[in-house]
């Protein structure tokens, strides 16, 4: 998943998902830093915003399977909330692929905030 | 006579060559600190006709746009960086022609990825984005079709994943006779040049 996210997220979010990519500079609007905005959105709202598009980002749907958007969701939420470069996950990529049927909040002790089914 | 028009041809054929040397756009986060921003080349292609699918379903025929200036942009709408530049930079000039040359402006953006590029997800795209659709038009066909007009603009997408497709980052201005005399590669096009382009080609062909 970290492959999709460098290859369709990090020009703009950055490898941090500070907004700080490549290609932050050109775009006539600030890009959003993560760790600021991440925590104020449902998953189901960030979900959306994956699917749906933004702005000028664009929707992901259906280019990318739910599977995939639910990853890009989860890693989004890594990237607010430890604050580490997208880099730091890829040394777990054999670790995350071995064990895919674990929920990532089991692997790392994360609880979804409730959604109130948003 | 017949010496000039031979080096009149191989004239030709040099600058088609090279006004559209490879400068494709390869989705590398880290390719983007040297690839081009934006590169202005004045060229002198002619447009082969072509009929692709707009966003509504319709039948749109290229030849149909004759005299008018027609500012052409390649992209799809799940590109996640340069497309949405693009696309943001035509929507800067379609706003800003002025209400009395309005007719005389068609903006068209082909697809480069008709797998996932359906008229009606264009036509999401195109509403998302505020376009005026009363002269632009997105367009997407059968791959056949589109090839043979990606083939006239020297563009070759190349499929890296479902939805990821690389391409030259490219828009196009064309005159009321379907000459192509601008392009503008790079991931970072300026508004203001295309639209100083546009008002002399609007001027030179009235």
């Amino acid at each position: 998943m970290d492959s999709i996210y460098a290859q369709r997220c990090a020009a703009c979010h950055g490898f941090s998902g500070r907004g700080d990519g490549a290609l932050a500079a050109s775009l006539p609007v600030p890009v959003p830093d993560f760790r600021t905005t991440v925590e104020q959105n449902s998953t189901a709202q960030i979900r959306r915003i994956i699917s749906k598009g933004k702005g000028l980002m664009p929707a992901f749907e259906p280019a990318l399977r739910p599977s995939e958007i639910t990853d890009m969701v989860q890693m989004v939420r890594f990237l607010s909330r430890e604050g580490r470069e997208i880099r730091w996950w890829e040394r777990f990529d054999t670790l995350v692929v071995a064990h895919c049927s674990v929920p990532w909040e089991l692997v790392l002790g994360y609880d979804e905030p409730a959604d109130g089914g948003k | 006579m017949k010496s000039a028009r031979l080096w009149l041809s191989f004239g030709a054929a040099i600058l088609c060559a090279v006004w559209l040397k490879p400068a494709v756009w390869g989705h590398d986060p880290e390719a983007v600190k040297t690839a081009p921003r934006f590169e202005r080349r004045e060229i002198e292609l002619p447009i082969r006709d072509f009929t692709l699918t707009d966003q509504n379903g319709r039948r749109l025929s290229f030849n149909r746009l004759s005299g008018r200036v027609v500012v052409l942009g390649f992209g799809y709408t799940s590109c996640p960086d340069v497309c949405p530049l693009l696309t943001a930079t035509m929507l800067s000039v379609q706003r800003r022609v002025p209400e009395n040359q309005r007719g005389s402006v068609y903006f068209l953006t082909i697809t480069t990825d008709p797998e996932i590029d359906t008229p009606a997800i264009l036509e999401t795209y195109a509403r998302r984005y505020g376009a005026d659709l009363s002269n632009w038009a997105f367009l997407t066909g059968p791959p056949e079709a589109l090839e043979k007009v990606w083939e006239n603009f020297r563009l070759r997408p190349t499929k890296k994943a479902r939805g990821l497709v690389d391409h030259t980052p490219l828009i196009l201005l064309i005159d009321r006779q379907g000459i192509a005399r601008f392009a503008y590669i790079g991931v970072s096009p300026q508004a203001q040049i295309l639209l100083q382009d546009l008002t002399g080609l609007l001027k030179r062909s009235s």
